[in-house]
């Protein structure tokens, strides 16, 4: 299980990360795209949280993500706190099909801005990207959309979806960036399916995380990847292969 | 019998009566008769009413001795088996255990709850039966040499064995020989007669129940065999999906065949479901895991939901047919989880699997709309489906909610919170060095064990070793989860002990509970030792290292801890909520929000406590037929006693008038009513910044319909503010209305918009007029809120406090004098309804604005005597003359717009008082008349008193966090303030006459009528605030009374003035006693008393424990 690093000895260092929202909006499926490149369409729900680990190599350090992936059910809010605690990174996801998980995740933010360590970095993620029509995805780059729309696989469907649902946005990107302009978030439209910008994200955490909070990789066997049954596979995977040539620059090659 | 049984349960609290349902101290215990119910599994229908020591025997073919079956009570004799215990009844159960607890009333708590103790691989109700009345053929009286009774019990399977074949099992008799005085064994017996009457009303139940138990057709099949004869063919009753999709894991490895050969053996023998008789070796076949197809039914033994469904057997199908087609939040969210549950398990892939689990979850979420459904519920009940049918599943399910897993699935999850919490204290007491190293290296136990809990390690473990723990979960209790927990740790304790971070700690597990069926010795030389698996040796280790964790010990921890969880969830809700209230919220500070809310479900919580307790009297007997079973020893007192809190799950959100009123009472001094129809005073001080801190749930609840807070007095104007901030209609008001109210009310300094808004208040048909009647009322309205006096601005200053002090007791006359003069005013300057028909009188703003500059004169001529006390200026120099710490009034200081508004008015040329009174004409009853927001404007502004009353007093006069809620004792004090003057001559004057017209003039009086209708309305004001002065007197007097030992020490001279002071210091005195402020105090009682906060604490701090103090001070003022 050890991995101590095919690539150069690059500052190696762990961030924690949770990630908050509505229930079903996706938030398993981005780590489980990000940590395996894989979707699956009956995802169980989470119970409690999940917790998995994935790699981010930047060009001058490596981030080990330790990812929780809490529960979206409303009840599970109270529980929250036991996971946000010491997160320095979160990702707050809604899914640009239902207006209402904006709302929650607005409550998400300033719960963790209120409540979370300082310095927190927040990401504000619109997950379902691939069920606009519109197209306009908000990215740091804008090959990004173009590049989705040129990918195979997964594409396939997403494209017969769209087609049948005209466009089931209901959250334009202005009005969730402009929110996230105001409180200072990192903002994103993604979508596990497709993959679209999912590395992105992680990647612009990443950078984002002020270099002082980084601590090192904690404990002897602290590199140890639950985010599947076969680390070494999936550690090595990359993500953005193909499909991302922004991505794949400065990315997460996990 | 229900008579009966309620009055059981009366005697109960009588006898306890630190138990009962007013009593809703946190650390209450669970009564008797709940141990009782949960010791046999046992519905809440159920009661001990008799109780006998005896000793059971089993006939000899009972040879279900194994080996190692010798536990002390068991004797060999030639007759059989003997165990000694407790023979019980209930209304519908006769129920026996070796176990030597007692619940009857005498007895003590302890030995009610021994059953806690260490299991010894029994379950809580020990060797022994639970025989539900209607599950008994017979019984006889045996002549006995050697005890005075003797029974001899046929059950329903004995019966039925004896007439289907002769031998074979044999009739199940059963022989209990009953061990007490005569009296005590006739006593016994003639309430079991009884039962057994009422008993036979359950015959067709529990037929039909019985049906859907395995044992049924596996024992009659083995009788048919034996018979050798075809028999008619029998359908297997249905045993889960696994009948269908198969049965986790691989039979022939878990032997299964030989498990149903023991179980056979066993229940034919000691017979079954209802009738089944605990031997030693039924602990034992559980503890080596179940058989699968008899899984369902020994499950719903040893939880005790066959109890329920043999209570209730249709509920299921009943509920479902009830609710059918019917939608709610909760079919949303289980429909979302359906195809995410167990998704491993083909039978869930499966529409039937899928129909089943999704008609079982919907079932329970109509039964229980408290729980609805919770994530985990899906994988619990997907589990339980694979053995069981969906209505065995349904009533399972409620055990689990409801008894096994409290709180688990709430809204809140409160249960989960707090069993987290018990399990880290366990493992810090167990394991020490564990502890210490998850706490240096910061990993959380909770987010790793959670799961196990929640789910009850269905998706932790392979699932045939889930079920294994189930078997056993379901025999012991909760307490099975603590100590498969802790033996996880321990096992994997050097491992763990070298995780540094969350990641290893949780792979370590994750690689442990996968590898539970390997050997836990691979490399012994022992092959036994070699044969040992690793989930073996789990058990070994939870049930052997830790058979110290005992019920006992769960629920002594759960208390230990509850508050705190519950306050940290209550913390968490409030913070999300406050800060979803919306943009109008800004306009309160934070302090100001969260006590608005503590306050707000402080009343309703409090508000639903009462109800709750005067209700449950009524409801005894409908709340003891319900089929659910509550929470019992689980440290957690009964949710009807919290119910309401908000950690513990769906609260009312929504408050009624009354409970605004209330609500009110606590936050203004006006909301607090003259005359209490209780006058008894609570010591305790109702503040309390967390709603459910100490002092609030430790203070017993009375039972007067406003508990011990202040009663709430009932005015229109409260009303009026209700009606307003109900911007649903609905009649009722929820925090968010509330926080916009007082947004509106509190949230702005901009008087124009103050008296707008109190203008609305009265516009009731919203056409910027109010009438004639509207006015009357809004002076009502003030009086009413000013009766208690008004406050200048509360804050911390104290210097701000001292003005205000020496302020206050001219200016509670000042006011009354100012309202007399508004209605005045108002009525002089209104608009006719009809100008044309008034034109001679024409009535333009600007005219009247003119007028304002003879307002004193005005004034003057106006009032009665009984309110002329003299002019602004003349308090002044009165105040000044006192000598008094503060020479200026702060309204005059404080409010630079207030003098710019005075300066105004003064500027306003005079006009003549003929073309005023003119203007009167429009009083005349049969001259409709409305004034106009500017006019109203013009009325206030014209006044500084009303202008500071606008300004700043009335929002003032609701003190949110800044300021302590009036307690009773307060009010009392406030009271007394504003009966202070009757000393000094003004208003001690003889009540004036009422003129019963109240301000309708018969026509054609004139002008002079007109003026006399304007006096007089004044004096209906006038009257009103005499009544309730003498009223203040009354109380005052009242209060002197009681308190009158007190000021005893003082001087006793005869004049007045002397008895003046003495009363002064007595008051002092015992506002002293009362915890209230010095402050009042020194202001010699005539102040309009101000409860800031900052003099509170202040208080707080110089309380001066020797009255002298204030003494001396009321002595000078008086002076
Ligand atoms: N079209 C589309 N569907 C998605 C996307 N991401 C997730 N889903 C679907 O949304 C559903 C919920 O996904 P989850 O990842 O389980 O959602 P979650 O936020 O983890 O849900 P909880 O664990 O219950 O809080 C699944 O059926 C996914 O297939 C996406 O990017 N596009
Ligand atoms: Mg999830």
């Amino acid at each position: 299980m050890a991995d101590s690093g095919a690539t150069a000895p690059k500052p190696s260092s762990s961030v924690k990360l949770v990630l908050l929202g509505e229930a079903a909006v996706g938030k398993s499926s981005l780590v489980m795209r990000f940590v395996n490149n894989d979707f699956q369409e009956n995802k169980e729900p989470t119970i409690g949280a999940a917790f998995l680990t994935q790699k981010c190599n930047l060009p001058t350090r490596t981030i080990k993500f330790e990812i929780w992936d809490t529960a979206g059910q409303e009840r599970f809010a109270s529980l929250a706190p036991m996971y946000y605690r010491n997160a320095q990174a979160a990702l707050v996801v809604y899914d640009i099909t239902k207006p209402t998980s904006l709302t929650k995740a607005q409550h998400w933010v300033a719960e963790l801005q209120r409540q979370a360590s300082p310095g927190i970095v927040i990401a504000l993620v619109g997950n379902k990207a691939d069920l606009a029509s519109d197209d306009s995805p908000v990215t740091n780059d804008e090959s990004d959309a173009d590049a989705a729309g040129t990918t195979e696989g997964d594409e396939e469907v997403a494209e017969s979806e769209e087609n049948e649902n005209a466009n089931a946005r209901k959250v334009p990107t202005k009005t969730a960036k402009g929110y996230a302009d105001e409180e200072s978030l990192l903002f994103f439209e993604t979508s596990a399916k497709t993959g679209q910008n999912v590395a992105e994200v992680f990647t612009a955490i990443a950078n984002a995380i002020p270099e002082t909070s980084l601590k090192g990789p904690r404990g002897v066997g602290g590199n140890t990847n639950l985010g599947g049954s076969r680390p070494e596979d999936t550690s090595r995977v990359n993500l953005t292969g193909g499909q991302d040539p922004a991505g794949a620059k400065e990315g997460c090659a996990c | 019998m229900f008579s009966f049984q309620s009055l059981v349960q009366k005697a109960q609290q009588f006898i306890e009566p630190t138990l009962s349902v007013a009593s809703p101290s946190s650390d209450r215990r669970p009564t008797k008769a709940s141990l009782f119910r949960h010791q046999f599994r046992l519905p809440d229908s159920q009661n001990p009413l008799q109780e006998i020591t005896a000793e059971l025997t089993l006939s000899p073919h009972h040879s279900t001795r194994g080996s190692g079956d010798s536990p002390e009570k068991e004797r060999e004799r030639p007759q059989g088996i003997h165990y000694v215990g407790k023979l019980h009844l209930s209304e519908q159960y006769l129920c026996f255990s070796t176990q030597a607890s007692s619940f009857l009333n005498s007895a003590s708590l302890s030995t009610s709850s021994a059953f806690t103790g260490q299991t010894h691989g029994a379950g809580p109700g020990g060797n022994g039966f639970t025989l539900p009345l209607c599950a008994i053929r017979r019984v006889e009286r045996l002549h006995s040499q050697s005890y005075m009774f003797a029974l001899a019990i046929t059950t329903w399977h004995g019966f039925d064995n004896k007439s289907k074949s002769g031998e074979i099992g044999g009739p199940q008799k059963l022989t209990v020989q009953l061990a007490g005085s005569r009296q005590q064994c006739e006593r016994f017996c003639d309430g079991l007669k009884k039962g057994l009457r009422e008993g036979v009303k359950g015959t067709d139940n529990l037929r039909s129940v019985v049906n859907d138990c395995y044992s049924e057709y596996l024992i009659a099949t083995d009788i048919e065999n034996k018979d050798a004869g075809p028999g008619e063919q029998r359908d297997p009753p249905d045993t889960g999906l696994g009948t269908v999709f198969r049965y986790p894991g691989n039979a022939r490895k878990l032997r299964d065949a030989t498990k149903i050969r023991l179980w056979r053996e066993y229940l034919k023998e000691n017979g079954r479901n209802a009738t089944l008789i605990r031997q030693p070796t039924f602990h034992k076949l559980i503890r080596v895991g179940l058989p699968n197809r008899l899984r369902s039914e020994i499950w719903e033994l040893t939880s005790g939901s066959f109890f329920l469904r043999l209570q209730n057997p249709k509920l299921y199908t009943e509920t479902l047919a009830k609710y059918s087609g019917q939608q709610s939040l909760a079919i949303d969210e289980i429909e979302k989880d359906l195809n995410r549950s167990l998704p491993e398990y083909p039978g869930f892939q499966s529409e039937e699997g899928i129909g089943r689990l999704r008609r079982v979850l919907t079932a329970y979420s109509w039964t229980n709309e408290e729980v609805g459904y919770c994530q985990a519920m899906n994988i619990v009940v997907a589990a339980l489906l694979i053995y069981m049918s969906e209505s065995q599943a349904f009533y399972l399910l409620s055990v689990l909610c409801d008894r096994l897993l409290p709180g688990y699935y709430s809204t809140t999850m409160y249960g989960t919170l707090l069993d987290q919490r018990v399990f880290e204290s366990l493992v810090e007491k167990t394991m020490p060095i564990l502890w210490d190293h998850l706490v240096k290296s910061d990993v959380q136990l909770s987010v790793v064990s959670l799961p196990w809990f929640l789910s009850l390690y269905i998706n932790s473990m392979p699932l045939i070793f889930a079920f294994r723990v189930l078997d056993v979960f379901f025999l012991e209790g909760p307490k099975v989860l603590f100590q498969i927990g802790l033996a996880i740790l321990r096992i994997n304790g050097e491992d763990l002990l070298d995780a540094a971070d969350d990641g290893t700690f949780i792979s370590v597990l994750k690689t442990y509970f996968a590898r539970l069926d390997e050997s836990a010795h691979p490399r012994s030389e022992n092959p036994k030792l070699r044969a040992v698996t690793r989930f073996q040796e789990l058990m070994v280790v939870a049930f052997k290292e830790f058979a110290g964790i005992t019920q006992n010990t769960i629920s002594e921890q759960r208390s230990k801890h509850k508050d705190a969880v519950l306050e940290n969830i209550e913390n968490f809700a409030k913070r999300t909520s406050i800060r979803n209230l919306g943009p109008e919220s800004k306009k309160l500070s934070l302090n100001d929000l969260g006590f608005l809310y503590d306050r707000f479900y402080g009343v309703l919580y409090e508000r639903q406590q009462r109800a709750e307790i005067i209700q449950q009297e009524a409801d005894r007997k409908a709340k003891a037929g319900k089929a659910k079973a509550t929470e019992i020893v689980t440290g957690i007192p009964g949710n009807d006693v919290e119910m309401g809190r908000v950690a513990l799950g769906p609260s009312p959100t929504q408050m009624d008038y009354e409970g605004f009123r209330e609500f009110l009472a606590g936050l203004a001094r006006w909301a607090v009513t003259d005359s209490p129809t209780s006058t008894q005073l609570n010591g305790h001080d109702s503040q309390s910044h967390s709603y459910f801190g100490g002092s609030m749930r430790s203070r017993s609840i009375q039972m007067s319909p406003w508990g011990s807070g202040p009663e709430p007095a009932e005015h229109e104007f409260m009303n009026r503010l209700f009606r307003r901030w109900d911007t649903n209609m609905h009649s009722s008001l929820s925090l968010q209305d509330v926080v916009t109210g007082f947004a509106q009310v509190k949230g702005t300094k901009d008087i124009m918009s103050n008296i707008a808004y109190f203008f609305d208040l009265y516009d009731d048909d919203g056409d910027g007029k109010v009438d004639r009647e509207g006015i009357l009322r809004i002076s009502e309205a003030l009086l009413f809120l000013s009766r208690r006096g008004i406050d200048s601005p509360a804050t911390s200053s104290p210097a701000m406090q001292d003005l205000h002090v020496t302020d206050g007791p001219s200016r509670n006359e000042q006011f009354l004098s100012s309202v007399s003069a508004f209605i005045r005013r108002c009525f002089e300057y209104a608009d006719p309804d009809h100008p044309v028909n008034q034109a001679g009188n024409p009535v333009e703003p600007q005219e009247k604005r003119e007028e304002k500059g003879e307002e004193k004169k005005d004034e003057e001529l106006a009032d009665p005597d009984a309110f002329s006390i003299g002019d602004d200026d003349d308090d002044e120099d009165l105040l000044d003359l006192k000598d008094s710490p503060a020479p200026s009034t702060p309204k005059l200081t404080s409010n630079p717009s207030a003098q710019a508004s005075q300066t105004l008015s003064k500027s306003l040329s005079p006009s003549s008082r003929a073309e005023k009174h003119a203007a009167n004409v429009a009083l005349d009853p049969n001259n409709p008349l409305h004034i106009t927001l500017p006019t109203f404007r013009m009325v206030i502004l014209a006044d500084e008193i009303l202008e500071q009353f606008f300004e700043s007093d009335f929002s003032n006069s609701f003190r949110l966090a800044d300021a302590p809620a009036p307690s009773s004792a307060s009010s009392s004090s406030n009271l007394n303030t504003f009966a202070n003057p009757t000393g000094r001559g003004s208003t001690a004057k003889p009540a004036i006459p009422i003129p019963g017209s109240g301000g309708v003039v018969p026509p054609g009086k004139g002008l002079r009528g007109m003026l006399d209708n304007i006096v007089s309305d004044g004096m209906r004001v006038a009257a009103e605030v005499k009544r309730r002065m003498d009223e203040a007197q009354k109380e005052l007097d009242r209060e002197a009374a009681r308190h009158g030992g007190v000021g005893g020490d003082e001087d006793d001279e005869d004049d007045q003035e002397a008895e003046k002071e003495r009363r002064s210091i007595r008051e002092g005195d015992r506002d002293l006693l009362e915890g209230m402020e010095t402050e009042d105090v020194e202001s010699g009682k005539a102040s309009a008393p101000t409860i800031s906060n900052a003099q509170a604490s202040q208080t707080e701090k110089t309380r001066s424990p020797s009255p002298t103090r204030d003494r001396e001070d009321v002595v000078e003022f008086e002076r």
